[in-house]
C-alpha cells in the first residue's frame, strides 16, 4: 500500500479507478425516460347557467335539464326588463309585465315548454345546481303568413364576450341583432361586418353599451346597409352579451335566426345539413389580414368526398364569400369540413322547397365532445319532423341519443354508430305520442370527434317551412383542470 | 555658578544600566554628584551601581518604592550644594548623550526662568527614531507627544521648545523649585507623575523647556514590557487612564474642569463602545474603571485640587495653548476608524510611546490597498482578470440587457425594495398571498441587507450578484488563493476557470441567485478554511458567518462543508492546537444564526437538496448523463458541451503524476472526488415540492447538483494550480519535457477560453430574461384598493397554476412562504372551479379571498380565456396579446389584517441580531497579535505566582489586543510588591 503511494503513478491510478467507480454508478443509476403523464382534468357537472332568449314573444320556449345530477336546483326564466331602448334603434322593450311572474323549473329530466305573449323583451334563464347540469333551452317559432313566415328558431345563448354569425347580408335581408346583458357589469360592445368587399368601418361608430340588466335591439341596416353576404363579429371591450341575430329575407323568401358560428379556425365543420331538397349556399369569411384558398369537402352519407368543380373557394381577406353548393349536397344530409391555412368562419344557407319558400342557418360548431342538448326537437302538431344529422367526418363514433319528453316515460336511449367521414340523418319520432320532447346527444367513450344538427321542417300548402340548428356542446360537464398554486406563474 | 547632581534609579536594568552608567562619566560637562539608588533589583543592577559611584554613593530601596519617592529619598538625604543646584533624573534604561548635560545646562542659562529641562528622547535600539521632544496631553486626559509614530530625527523639530511637560527620563529640574514644588506627587506612583510637576512648575510661573541639542536614547523598558511593570492591584492600563484624567482634572481652573467632566464622561462612553467593537472588552472595561475611579473618590480630587490652587488661573490661558488642539481627537478618532477597518486595529499613534511594530504583510491582497491608484489597480493580475471576464460577461449577456424586470428560471421577478424585504422579514404574518404564518427564510434578510447598502435597491443588489457572478467568482478566486498558490500564472489561470465554470454560465442562465453567491464564496470558504484549519478563531467567526450566508441560499453547502470539516478535523485535529475549537466555531455558527430556519428544513429533508427561489423542473436535467457529471457540467439551461472541461480535468490528471507537491494534489483530488459523489447522488433525486406547473406529474422537481459540482471543480482546480509553478522548471528544461510543458500550458488554458467563446458565441440564453413585465398588470395595481389582490392564472400542460398576488409583484423569498393547508386547498378549489367555468360559487369565494383582478398573462389558453368570459362575476377589463384581465364586481372582502404580533418571533427576531452583532464583532479585523513571545525571559523567577498570573493576565490581553492605550505609560520601571 506504501509502495502504490509513493509510486509515482500509483496516486494517478488510484484516481483513476475511484473516477471510473463513480462514472459506472452514475451510468448505472441514470433513470429510464419517463413518459409525460399529462395531467387529468376532472370532468364536473356544471353548476350555474344562464342563457337569454332573444325575443321569445310570441314563440315556444323549450328548457330542458338532462336528468343525472343530484342534488337541489332550479332554474328560474324572468324578463330582462330594464329599458335600455334609446333612439329609433330600439324596439319597445316594454318592460315587465306585472302579470307575469318569473317560472321557476326544478325538475331535472323534464321539458318545460311555454308559449309566451307577443310583446317582451328577451327571457333570461338562470339556474343553479342540479338544474344547471345541462340546461338547454331554445324559442322556436311558426308564422304562416307574412314577411316571417317560416319556421325560425334559435337556441337560448349564454352571454359572451365575442360571438361570430355569418349569413345574408342587410342588402339581402332585414338583419336585426338583439344584444343583452343579464349581468351585473356593463357590456361596452364592438360590431365588425365583414362583407363581400371587406371589413365594413361604419360611419356611425361601430360600438354599443348595455347596461346591466339591459338590451338592446339594432337593425345592421343602420351599421352598414351595403353587404349582400357578411359576417358580423360582436364582441366586448368589457363585460358580456348576448347577442342573437335574425334574418327576414322578404316576403316570400323565408326568415329565421342566425346560429352562434364557431370562432375563427383553420378547420371548420359546418353540420347539420339535411336531407330535404332545396338550395344550399355556403358563407365563408376571412377575417384575417390574409387572402386565402378554402379547401371544401363534404361528408355525405356515404362518404366523404371533394365536391367537383367545388373543391375550393377563394376568399379575399377581411371579406366574406359565398359559393352554391346546391348541385353537390342538395338533398343528402351533409356536413361540410372546411380548411384554409388562415382562421375562418363558415355558415349555410338551407332553403326550403315550395312556392314560399322558407330558409335555415346553420354555421361551424365545435364537436360535441361532452354530449350535446337540444331542448326542442319537436314541434307540438301539425306535419312537422325532427331530423337530427349527425357526421363524424374523421373518425367512426358511436353515438347514445336520448329522447326526454315533456310528459311520461322517457325512451330507452338508442346508441347510433357512425362510421368514419360519414353523416347518418335520424328522424326522431318517438313512438305513438305527439307530445314534446327534448334530446340528448352522447358520443360514447372512444368516439371520434362527431358533429350535428336538428333539423325541424314542415310540409305546407304553399312551401316547405325549415329551420335548424347546429348542435352545440351541451353545458352539461366542464373540465376542471389540475390547480396548482405555482409561484412560478409570475414567469413566462 | 551651576552644580548638577545626577540621581540614577535602577530597579531589575542591568541590560541597559551598564551603558547608562558609562554615559556619565563621559559628560563634556562633567557631573558635581551622582547618586543611584537601587530599588531591590535582583538581576545586579546594584553592584553595577555600586562599581560605578562607590557603596557610598549608592542608596538601596525596599523593591516597593516608586521612582518619585526614590528621588525624594536621595534629595532628603542630600544636603544642599552651593550655589544654583540642578538635579538630573535619569532611568536606568536611559542613556544621555556625551553632551546632553551641556545643551541642557546652556539653554537654562539662556532662559533664567527655565526650572525644568528635558532632552530629546531617542529610541534605544533605533537610534534615529524620535520618542518625544517634550509631552503634552488632551482635553480627555490623553498622552500626546505630538510624533508620528516612527517618525525619524532629521533635525525637523529642533529648537529649544517651551513645552507642557518633559519626561522625567532626563528631567534636569532645579533643585530649588523640586523644593517649592514638593516634587513629584507621591500620590502618582505611576504614569503622569511628570505632567503633574511640570503642570505645576509651570502654574508656579517657571518655564519647561524641551532642548534638542540635548539627546538621550531611552529604552522605555517598562512600557515596551521588556521588564514588569506592576505597581498595584489595577492593570497599569487602568492606572495610566485614571492618573491621566486625575491630573488634568485636578490642575485645570474650575470652568475647564467642569466641562473636562463633561467631555470625559461621554468620551469615556464612547471609547469604550469602540473598545468593545474591536473586541478589547478588558480596554473598555479599564475605560470606565479608571473615570470611575477619578470621579468615584471626590474628596482625593478635592483635595489634590486645592493643593495645586495657587497660580492655576492666571497660568490657564499659558497652558491651554499647549494642550493638545480639539481637533485633534477627531483626527484621532478617524485614524482609529481607519485602523480598524484596515485591520490593524485601533492603533492610538499619538499616545504611543513607540511606533507600531512592523505588522508584516496584511491579510488584504494587494488588490484591496489601492493606495497607489488606478495604474497600480491596473497593473494587478487579479483586477485585469476581473475586467477581461466583466467584457466576456457583457458580450454573452448581451441577451440581457435591461429592458424591464430581471427574472426567469428561478428568480421571480425583482421587484420592491430594501424596506419591502425586510418587512417581509420582520413581520410575524405574512398578508402577501394567501396569508401564511410561516417565518420568512433568513435569506431575505441578507438580501435586504445588501439592498439597504446599495441605496434600496435590490434590483441592482441582484442584477450584480446573479448577472456579474462570473467576474466576482473570477476575482473572489483569485484573491482567495493568494496563500495557496504563490504562482501568479497558475492563479490566474485557476479564477479565469473557476470563473467559467459550467456552473456558473447554468447559474446565470437559470437565474440561481443562490448558487450565484455560493459560488462567489466558496473560495472565500477555502481559504478561511485553511486559516481556521491553523486554528484561527477570528476566521472561524469569519468562515461562520459566510457559511451561514451560503446556507441561508443553498443548504446543501452546509451539509458538504460539514462532511468535508468533519473529515479534517480526524485528519488535523490531532495535528495543531484549537483546530477543533475553530471547527466548532465555523460549523456551529450556521446553525445558531438560522436556527429556526433550519429545524423546517430538517422537518422536509428535500429541501436541503434544493435552494432558494422558484423550483422549475426544467432548470435541471432528470436524465443527466455520467460523462457530463464527470465533467462537472450539472445539466440544464446554459451550459456547455460537456469536452469544454476536459483540459481541466486532463491537466489535474498530470499533476498526479508529480512527485513534490503530493499531499496537496490528493488532497484536490480527494475534495473533487467527494464532490462528485454526492453530485451523483443528489442528480438522481428528484424533490417533491409543490408549487410547480407542467412538464413533471407531482410537482417533482430533479435536484441540481450545482453546488456539489463547484465543490468538486473547486478541489480539481487547486490540484492542478497548486504544483503549476514547475512549469517553469519544465520550460527552462530542453527537449521532451519542454515540449510537455507547453502542451500542459495548451491543454490547460483551453478550458477557460473554450468556456468563454462557447458562451460569448451562444449567450446567455435561458430562462433568465431581463425583459419580464411586471406580473400585476398596470391597471390592476392602479385600481386594487389596499388589500385587495390579484389572482395570476396560466395554464401549462393541462395543469392551471395560479398565484395570487397582494396588488404588486411577489418578493424574493415571498415564494417560500406556506399558507395554511385548508385556506390552500379551499382557494385551490374555487380557481379549479373558475378555470372550469362550471359557473357556481367559485367567483365569490376567490373574492371572499379579496380577489379584485383575474389576470391571465399571454399566451392566453382559449379553454381558460372562455371560462373566465362565461363569470358572470367577472367582467373583462382588456384581452390582447400581452394577456387578459379580468375584473371582479360586487364586494371584494379584504382579508383581515395581520395576527397579532408573535412574541416568540420577535424575541428570535432580537436573538438573531444580537448573535448577527456579536459574530460579525468576532469575525471582524480587530486588534492583531504581533508581539513576540519571550518578552518575560528576564522576568524574575522568583516572582510569586500572583505575578506569574498576572503575566499571564498580560500576555493574553495583550494577545488580544494591541491597541496602544495600555502602552500609554511613560516608559518607567516600577517594582511590584512581591
Amino acid at each position: 500500500m506504501r509502495r502504490l503511494i509513493e509510486n509515482r503513478f500509483g496516486l494517478l491510478a488510484l484516481v483513476l479507478i475511484a473516477s471510473g467507480a463513480l462514472f459506472g454508478v452514475a451510468f448505472v443509476s441514470r433513470p429510464a425516460p419517463v413518459a409525460q403523464v399529462r395531467p387529468q382534468a376532472v370532468r364536473a357537472p356544471v353548476e350555474s347557467v344562464t342563457a337569454v332568449c332573444p325575443a321569445p314573444a310570441g314563440s315556444r320556449v323549450s328548457v330542458i335539464t338532462p336528468p343525472g345530477a343530484g342534488g337541489p336546483g332550479s332554474a328560474t326564466l324572468s324578463a330582462i326588463a330594464a329599458p335600455d331602448a334609446k333612439g329609433t334603434d330600439a324596439k319597445d322593450s316594454g318592460g315587465k309585465d306585472p302579470g307575469e311572474k318569473d317560472a321557476v323549473i326544478d325538475r331535472p329530466g323534464l321539458l318545460w315548454q311555454r308559449e309566451i305573449a307577443s310583446g317582451g323583451g328577451p327571457l333570461m334563464v338562470d339556474a343553479t345546481g342540479s338544474m344547471a347540469a345541462g340546461l338547454e333551452s331554445a324559442q322556436t317559432a311558426r308564422e304562416t303568413s307574412g314577411a316571417q313566415r317560416g319556421l325560425a328558431g334559435v337556441r337560448c345563448v349564454e352571454p359572451g364576450a365575442d360571438t361570430w354569425f355569418i349569413g345574408p347580408g342587410p342588402a339581402a335581408a332585414e338583419m336585426t341583432l338583439y344584444l343583452a346583458n343579464p349581468d351585473s357589469a356593463p357590456a361596452d360592445i364592438t360590431f365588425m361586418v365583414y362583407s363581400g368587399e371587406g371589413p365594413v368601418l361604419s360611419e356611425r361608430g361601430n360600438g354599443a353599451v348595455v347596461k346591466p340588466g339591459g338590451h338592446r335591439v339594432i337593425r345592421l341596416r343602420d351599421l352598414a346597409p351595403s353587404p349582400l353576404i357578411m359576417a358580423l363579429r360582436v364582441s366586448t371591450r368589457s363585460g358580456r352579451v348576448a347577442a342573437a341575430v335574425k334574418a327576414v329575407l322578404g316576403e316570400g323568401r323565408g326568415a329565421d335566426w342566425l346560429p352562434v358560428a364557431a370562432a375563427p379556425a383553420t378547420r371548420v365543420v359546418v353540420p347539420g345539413i339535411p336531407g330535404t331538397a332545396g338550395k344550399r349556399e355556403l358563407y365563408v369569411a376571412a377575417p384575417g389580414e390574409r387572402d386565402t384558398v378554402v379547401r371544401i369537402k363534404a361528408v355525405l352519407e356515404d362518404g366523404s368526398y371533394a365536391l367537383k368543380n367545388k373543391e375550393t373557394i377563394e376568399v379575399p381577406a377581411g371579406s366574406t364569400a359565398s359559393l352554391d353548393l346546391s348541385t353537390g349536397i342538395g338533398g343528402q344530409p351533409a356536413a361540410l369540413v372546411l380548411e384554409s391555412d388562415v382562421p375562418i368562419v363558415a355558415g349555410l344557407k338551407i332553403t326550403g322547397t315550395g312556392a314560399r319558400q322558407d330558409v335555415a342557418f346553420t354555421a361551424g360548431a365545435d364537436s360535441i365532445d361532452l354530449g350535446s342538448v337540444v331542448a326542442d326537437a319537436q314541434a307540438t302538431g301539425g306535419k312537422q319532423v325532427s331530423r337530427l344529422v349527425l357526421s363524424a367526418p374523421f373518425a367512426p363514433a358511436t353515438v347514445e341519443v336520448r329522447l326526454l319528453p315533456a310528459k311520461g316515460e322517457a325512451p330507452a336511449p338508442v346508441e347510433v354508430k357512425l362510421a368514419a367521414a360519414h353523416t347518418q340523418e335520424i328522424r326522431l319520432t318517438p313512438r305513438g305520442s305527439k307530445d314534446a320532447f327534448s334530446v340528448v346527444v352522447r358520443p360514447l367513450p372512444g368516439s371520434g370527434q362527431v358533429y350535428g344538427g336538428r333539423v325541424l321542417d314542415e310540409a305546407t300548402k304553399d312551401g316547405q317551412l325549415v329551420t335548424a340548428q347546429p348542435l352545440a356542446v351541451g353545458r352539461i360537464w366542464a373540465l376542471v383542470p389540475p390547480a396548482v398554486d405555482a409561484p412560478g406563474v409570475v414567469l413566462p | 555658578m551651576h552644580s548638577v547632581t545626577a540621581i540614577v534609579v535602577a530597579h531589575d536594568g542591568a541590560r541597559w544600566l551598564k551603558e547608562t552608567l558609562a554615559a556619565l562619566p563621559r559628560q563634556t560637562r562633567p557631573l558635581d554628584r551622582v547618586v543611584g539608588v537601587d530599588n531591590g533589583s535582583r538581576d545586579g543592577s546594584a553592584k553595577l551601581l555600586t562599581e560605578a559611584f562607590g557603596s557610598h554613593n549608592v542608596l538601596t530601596m525596599p523593591r516597593s518604592t516608586g521612582f518619585g519617592e526614590a528621588v525624594h529619598e536621595v534629595l532628603r538625604r542630600l544636603p544642599p550644594a552651593p550655589g544654583q543646584e540642578w538635579v538630573w533624573l535619569l532611568h536606568d534604561d536611559c542613556a544621555p548623550d556625551a553632551n546632553a548635560l551641556q545643551a541642557l545646562l546652556w539653554a537654562a542659562e539662556q532662559d533664567p526662568k527655565a526650572a525644568i529641562l528635558g532632552p530629546k528622547l531617542r529610541d534605544w535600539l533605533d537610534r534615529r527614531v524620535l520618542l518625544e521632544m517634550g509631552v503634552t496631553v488632551s482635553r480627555s486626559g490623553r498622552r500626546d507627544t505630538g510624533l508620528e509614530p516612527r517618525e525619524y530625527d532629521q533635525g525637523q523639530h529642533d529648537e529649544i521648545a517651551d513645552v507642557l511637560s518633559v519626561s522625567t527620563a532626563g528631567m534636569l529640574i532645579r533643585r530649588d523649585v523640586w523644593d517649592e514644588l514638593s516634587g513629584l506627587d507621591t500620590g502618582l506612583p505611576l504614569f503622569r507623575d511628570d505632567l503633574d510637576l511640570c503642570w505645576r512648575a509651570r502654574a508656579a510661573g517657571h518655564r519647561v523647556l524641551n532642548v534638542s541639542d540635548a539627546v538621550a536614547w531611552h529604552a522605555e523598558a517598562s512600557a515596551r514590557r521588556r521588564r514588569r511593570i506592576a505597581t498595584s492591584e489595577e492593570h497599569p492600563r487602568r492606572l495610566d487612564r485614571r492618573n491621566g484624567l486625575f491630573v488634568l482634572m485636578a490642575n485645570l481652573p474650575f470652568g475647564a474642569f467642569a466641562r473636562s467632566v463633561v467631555r470625559n464622561v461621554f468620551g469615556s462612553a464612547l471609547r469604550a463602545l469602540l473598545f468593545l467593537l474591536a473586541k478589547q472588552p478588558a480596554n473598555a472595561l479599564d475605560e470606565l474603571a479608571a473615570l470611575g475611579s477619578v470621579l468615584g473618590h471626590p474628596w482625593r480630587l478635592l483635595r489634590a485640587r486645592k493643593a495645586r490652587r495657587n497660580g492655576r488661573k492666571q497660568s490657564w490661558p499659558a497652558i491651554r495653548r499647549k494642550l493638545t488642539p480639539p481637533g485633534a481627537a477627531l483626527r484621532r478618532l478617524a485614524d482609529m476608524v481607519q485602523g480598524f477597518l484596515a485591520g490593524t486595529g485601533p492603533v492610538d499613534s499619538a499616545g504611543r510611546h513607540h511606533a507600531a511594530a512592523d505588522t508584516g504583510e496584511e491579510d488584504g491582497d494587494e488588490l484591496l490597498t489601492d493606495s497607489g491608484g488606478v495604474q497600480r489597480l491596473l497593473s494587478s493580475p487579479g483586477v485585469v482578470l476581473c475586467l477581461i471576464l466583466a467584457a466576456i460577461t457583457l458580450a454573452a449577456e448581451r441577451t440581457l440587457l435591461p429592458d424591464g424586470l430581471l427574472g426567469g428560471g428561478a428568480l421571480v421577478p425583482v421587484t420592491g425594495g430594501a424596506a419591502d424585504l425586510w418587512r417581509l422579514y420582520v413581520e410575524d404574518h405574512h398578508a402577501a398571498g394567501l396569508g401564511s404564518g410561516t417565518w420568512a427564510p433568513p435569506y431575505v434578510a441578507v438580501l435586504a441587507g445588501l439592498s439597504a447598502l446599495a441605496l434600496g435597491k435590490t434590483w441592482l443588489v441582484v442584477g450584480v450578484l446573479l448577472l456579474a457572478c462570473v467576474p466576482l467568482a473570477g476575482l473572489s478566486a483569485y484573491a482567495a488563493t493568494k496563500r495557496m498558490i504563490p504562482y501568479t500564472p497558475a492563479r490566474v489561470w485557476l479564477a479565469a476557470t473557476y470563473a467559467l465554470l459550467p456552473v456558473t454560465t447554468g447559474v446565470v442562465s437559470g437565474g440561481r441567485l443562490g448558487t450565484a453567491i455560493v459560488i462567489v464564496l466558496l473560495p472565500v470558504y477555502a481559504a478561511l478554511a485553511i486559516r481556521v484549519m491553523a486554528g484561527s478563531s477570528r476566521a472561524a467567526w469569519g468562515f461562520g458567518l459566510l457559511l451561514a450566508v451560503g446556507t441561508a441560499f443553498v443548504p446543501l453547502v452546509y451539509v458538504l462543508v460539514a462532511i468535508l470539516g468533519g473529515l479534517a478535523a480526524v485528519s488535523f485535529g490531532g495535528i495543531r492546537r484549537g483546530v477543533r475549537r475553530s471547527l466548532a466555531i465555523g460549523l456551529g455558527t450556521p446553525v445558531v444564526l438560522l436556527f429556526p430556519w433550519l429545524v423546517q428544513i430538517a422537518q422536509e429533508p428535500g429541501r436541503i437538496l434544493l435552494e432558494s427561489g422558484l423550483h422549475d423542473p426544467r432548470l435541471s436535467d432528470p436524465r443527466l448523463a455520467a460523462e457530463s457529471l464527470l465533467m462537472l457540467s450539472p445539466g440544464g439551461p446554459g451550459v456547455p458541451p460537456v469536452w469544454a472541461t476536459a483540459g481541466l480535468v486532463a491537466v489535474a490528471l498530470a499533476a498526479l503524476l508529480l512527485r513534490r507537491h503530493q499531499m496537496v494534489v490528493a488532497i484536490g483530488w480527494g475534495v473533487m472526488l467527494f464532490g462528485l459523489l454526492v453530485a451523483i447522488v443528489v442528480s438522481r433525486i428528484t424533490v417533491h415540492v409543490g408549487g410547480v406547473i407542467g412538464e413533471a406529474a407531482g410537482g417533482a422537481v430533479p435536484v441540481w447538483p450545482g453546488v456539489p459540482l463547484a465543490f468538486a471543480a473547486t478541489g480539481l482546480l487547486v490540484a492542478a494550480a497548486h504544483p503549476a509553478h514547475r512549469i517553469t522548471e519544465f520550460r527552462a528544461a530542453r527537449g521532451l519535457r519542454r515540449l510537455g510543458a507547453m502542451l500542459i500550458v495548451v491543454v490547460a488554458f483551453a478550458t477557460p477560453l473554450a468556456a468563454a467563446g462557447l458562451w460569448v458565441a451562444r449567450g446567455a440564453d435561458g430562462p433568465l430574461r431581463h425583459d419580464v413585465t411586471d406580473p400585476v398588470p398596470l391597471l390592476a395595481a392602479v385600481e386594487s384598493a389596499p388589500g385587495e389582490g390579484t389572482l395570476l392564472l396560466r395554464s401549462r400542460g393541462g395543469e392551471v397554476g395560479y398565484t395570487l398576488l397582494p396588488g404588486r409583484g411577489p418578493l424574493i423569498g415571498e415564494s417560500d412562504l406556506e399558507p395554511p393547508g385548508e385556506t390552500r386547498t379551499r382557494f385551490g378549489a374555487a380557481v379549479a372551479g373558475l378555470a372550469s367555468g362550471r359557473g357556481g360559487e367559485y367567483a365569490r369565494t376567490l373574492a371572499s379571498f379579496g380577489v379584485r383582478f383575474v389576470s391571465v398573462p399571454a399566451p392566453v389558453d382559449p379553454a381558460l380565456q372562455r371560462a373566465l368570459d362565461s363569470e358572470p362575476a367577472l367582467a373583462r377589463r382588456s384581452l390582447s396579446e400581452a394577456g387578459g384581465l379580468w375584473r371582479m364586481s360586487g364586494q371584494v372582502k379584504v382579508p383581515p389584517p395581520a395576527a397579532p404580533a408573535s412574541a416568540l418571533h420577535r424575541g428570535w427576531l432580537w436573538a438573531q441580531g444580537a448573535l448577527l452583532v456579536l459574530v460579525l464583532v468576532l469575525a471582524s479585523p480587530g486588534a492583531r497579535t504581533t508581539e513576540p513571545d519571550g518578552d518575560f525571559a528576564d522576568a524574575s523567577a522568583e516572582e510569586g505566582t500572583r505575578g506569574r498570573r498576572r503575566a499571564r493576565d498580560d500576555k493574553s490581553r495583550n494577545d488580544r489586543g494591541r491597541d496602544g492605550k495600555g502602552r500609554n505609560d511613560k516608559g518607567r520601571e516600577e517594582t511590584v510588591p512581591a
